[in-house]
């Protein structure tokens, strides 16, 4: 399998997170990089050039970073290779930079709009639309599980955005240590603490946002919010939204509700949840 | 003469080099960076909280850093001084992100370069297969993982909120830190440097920079035989935010001075080939990064290659490798102390207000050199901000009266992969450089 690891405009976040792999020497056995432009010894402009220049075909391109609308290397890259994988929210959504500049996009999407720099319709050429792996970074078990899966001729399942099934069927809040906190309602009051949950008052999306950073844990040992950092929801197209750190409610309730809970069914089980709270959950939550 | 446009490999982001030749030697040199992704103009009317998720953004290998000088400068803005354990955990978890960066440039962006003019060193600063190469990822995904025991992940985490830390760090953490670190210690000692712990310290103390074995060693000969030893050299004026294992201040004449003023700090107008704001103290470019570190901190060795060779190629980089054990020393010392505070509370202010408004900046060390935050909020809202990174002080272009100090560095040089060495002895980033 020959992949070509193409940055654009990125913070190159997305290539560190991807180097925590904890067998990335393994893995770079089974995979050839054949080109990463912070690693390799030629300039990308040059590698770039030489690959359209011989036309030739190779197994996957991986995109880091935000696209401009016209960029047509990246678009005849992107024709060449068997597999295309967006690597971030900002090669899948735009993310910050289409913030900045409405020229900016990512491969599918502009943030939720469809089409991005290569249309809604693109397949590559081993017959998939674009693998999305989305998050700011992602997660170096996402990269290096999809390469293994694509090197041993896996078609991941996606979702409706393009992401494989794999690594966004759950949400953050799974595998989360305060879900007990969230289940019997004990929000935490303030941050800097292990007890309470995130959710009220916070900002914590983890119930909203597809993502398993709760159980491939990063960096092998720890998530956003296990060390009591809401989770921000970058795995999601609307990332970043504003008031990250702040919940914001109607009348005591969130406006924003778990994915697949109803208004009334959410107040009621709150209301008692509240009322039967286990002893060992309150206090200094 | 004739003018050469060179793309350069490794760097964080995308880079130029423009050099103006003049019987086979350097005579004018320009830094051109550009793509701009625009990170301060996304903060404008957001919520002052937002900044402490938006700005690690602008870089992803010194993300860390940006938290740390957004949440002093809000800190600032707020009148509110953090707990004592949250601002050990931070300078802990902010001096990781610097070894790790450390590690990587050495092995990963700068040695490969020596690649080309030495076919024997391939085995092990050949990218992907070179063998130190991979020890050295090894490592540096470690440090990473010490960073994430406290702030949850690495890169990209917003752990640090006005008034100190979200997390609750305790006594596992800190031990598997402790085993981390001696880890990275016993790294450093057997190949970095090639010696046994004793002999080295002694040939700290005695500031001994030709004893030195291992790839430091190595690096050493390879300069010395491609002439790099004494080549590179800038203005030997040097700056420093302080706020690690030693004061701020500057480096001038020989003299280090005490205190930073940022009145004194000038952020010029971009010029026409970069999109890079050149940042002036005084009036005068200084270098930032390890060797300001160094030269203030007062590190032996430091200190006498610098006497003998001055700003040079070769003295820039040692300081960053002999930084990694600073740092090393200095979070040992601070996590002693944090054992002793674990029981208190993480942040001294629990609840954010809402609404404020007030100003302030932040000013950091990150891998690179001085970080400065600056933001004015009103009533909760985002006014104004503004960051100067520390390649702006390295990387930015000329003004009216100074050429920027990587192109000073540049200028002499004999051929273009000398000039892209001595650019990379100033750890280039494009990506923050113009966020
Ligand atoms: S903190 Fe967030 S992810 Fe964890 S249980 Fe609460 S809502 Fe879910
Ligand atoms: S916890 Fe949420 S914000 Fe953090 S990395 Fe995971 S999806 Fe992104």
């Amino acid at each position: 399998m020959k992949v070509f690891w193409l940055q654009r405009l990125t913070c190159c976040g997305n290539t560190h997170s991807f180097l925590n792999y904890e067998s990335l020497n393994t893995l770079l056995k089974r995979v050839e990089l054949i080109y990463h432009p912070s690693l390799s010894q030629k300039p990308q402009e040059e590698a770039v050039e030489e690959l359209l220049r011989r036309g030739e075909e190779f197994d996957i391109l991986l995109v880091e970073g935000a696209v401009r609308r016209d960029d047509r290397e990246t678009l005849e890259l992107c024709r060449l290779a068997g597999y295309v994988v967006a690597v971030g929210n900002c090669a899948v959504y735009g993310n910050i930079p289409a913030l900045a500049n409405a020229n900016v996009c990512g491969l599918g999407y502009r943030f939720k709009e469809k089409g991005g720099l290569l249309g809604e319709g693109f397949r590559s050429k081993g017959g998939l639309p674009v693998i999305n792996l989305s998050g700011c970074p992602a997660h170096p078990e996402w990269i290096a599980g999809t390469l293994l899966m694509l090197s041993e001729g896996i078609k991941p399942r996606l979702d409706q955005w393009g992401r494989p099934e794999e690594f966004y069927s759950s949400l953050t809040h799974w595998g989360c240590t305060r879900n007990e906190y969230f289940e019997w309602k004990v929000e935490a009051q303030e941050l800097g603490s292990k007890r309470g949950c995130l959710f009220y008052h916070f900002g914590c999306r983890g119930p909203l946002s597809y993502s398993s950073c709760n159980t491939i844990l990063w960096n092998g040992v720890n998530s956003k919010t296990r060390a009591g950092t809401s989770c921000f929801g970058c795995t999601e197209y609307d990332f970043p939204r504003t008031g990250l750190w702040e919940t914001k409610q109607y009348a005591g309730i969130p406006a924003e509700l778990p994915i697949g809970v109803s208004k009334r069914g959410y107040i009621m089980l709150s209301g008692v949840a509240k009322m039967f709270t286990p002893e060992r959950l309150k206090g200094e939550a | 003469m004739r003018l050469e446009n060179l793309e350069l490999p490794r760097v964080e982001g995308e880079a130029r080099l423009e050099l103006l030749w003049k019987d086979g030697v350097v005579e004018d040199a320009r830094v051109c960076i550009t793509s701009i992704r625009g990170v301060e103009k996304v903060l404008m009317g957001r919520h002052y909280m937002d900044a402490l998720v938006i700005t690690p953004r602008v870089c992803g290998i010194c993300g860390h850093a940006h938290l740390m000088a957004s949440v002093t400068a809000i800190e600032k803005a707020l009148g509110v001084e953090p707990a004592q354990k949250g601002q050990l955990v931070r300078r802990i978890t902010q001096s990781l992100e610097i070894l790790q960066n450390h590690i990587k440039w050495f092995y990963l962006f700068l040695m490969p370069d020596f690649v080309l003019l030495e076919k024997s060193v391939r085995e092990f600063y050949e990218p992907f297969r070179g063998r130190r190469w991979q020890d050295a990822i090894k490592v540096a995904s470690k440090i990473a993982k010490g960073i994430a025991l406290f702030s949850g992940q690495w890169p990209h985490s917003s752990y640090a909120v006005p008034g100190g830390i979200t997390s609750e760090p305790s006594a596992k953490e800190v031990t598997t830190l402790r085993q981390i670190l001696s880890e990275l210690r016993d790294f450093f000692l057997k190949y970095t440097v090639g010696m046994e712990e004793g002999e080295f310290i002694s040939c700290l103390r005695e500031g001994s920079w030709r004893r030195l074995g291992g790839d430091a060693g190595l690096f050493l000969e390879l300069s010395h035989r491609e002439g790099l030893l004494e080549a590179g050299r800038s203005y030997d004026r040097f700056i420093s935010g302080g706020s690690l294992y030693f004061p701020c201040g500057y480096f001038m004449k020989r003299v280090v001075h005490g205190k930073l003023r940022v009145e004194q700090l000038q952020e010029l107008e971009s010029s026409s080939y970069s999109g890079a704001k050149p940042v002036r103290y005084r009036g005068m470019p200084f270098e930032t990064g390890p060797l300001s570190r160094q030269l203030i901190a007062g590190n032996p060795i430091t200190k006498s290659m610098h006497r003998e060779l001055r700003d040079s190629f070769a003295v820039r980089v040692m300081a960053r490798v002999l930084e990694v054990w600073s740092l090393t020393e200095a979070i040992e010392e601070w996590t002693q102390r944090l054992k002793e505070v674990l029981h208190e509370r993480s942040t001294s202010l629990g609840r954010f207000p809402s609404k404020f408004s007030g100003r302030g900046y932040g000013v950091v060390e990150a891998a690179r050199g001085t970080l400065i935050h600056s933001v004015s909020v009103k009533e909760g809202t985002v006014q104004e901000y503004s960051i100067i990174t520390p390649s702006q002080w390295n990387l930015g272009p000329r003004c009216e009266n100074f050429l920027g100090v990587a192109e000073r560095a540049i200028l002499g040089l004999k051929s273009p992969l000398h000039a892209q060495m001595v650019l990379r002895s100033f750890d280039l980033c494009s990506v923050c450089t113009t966020h």
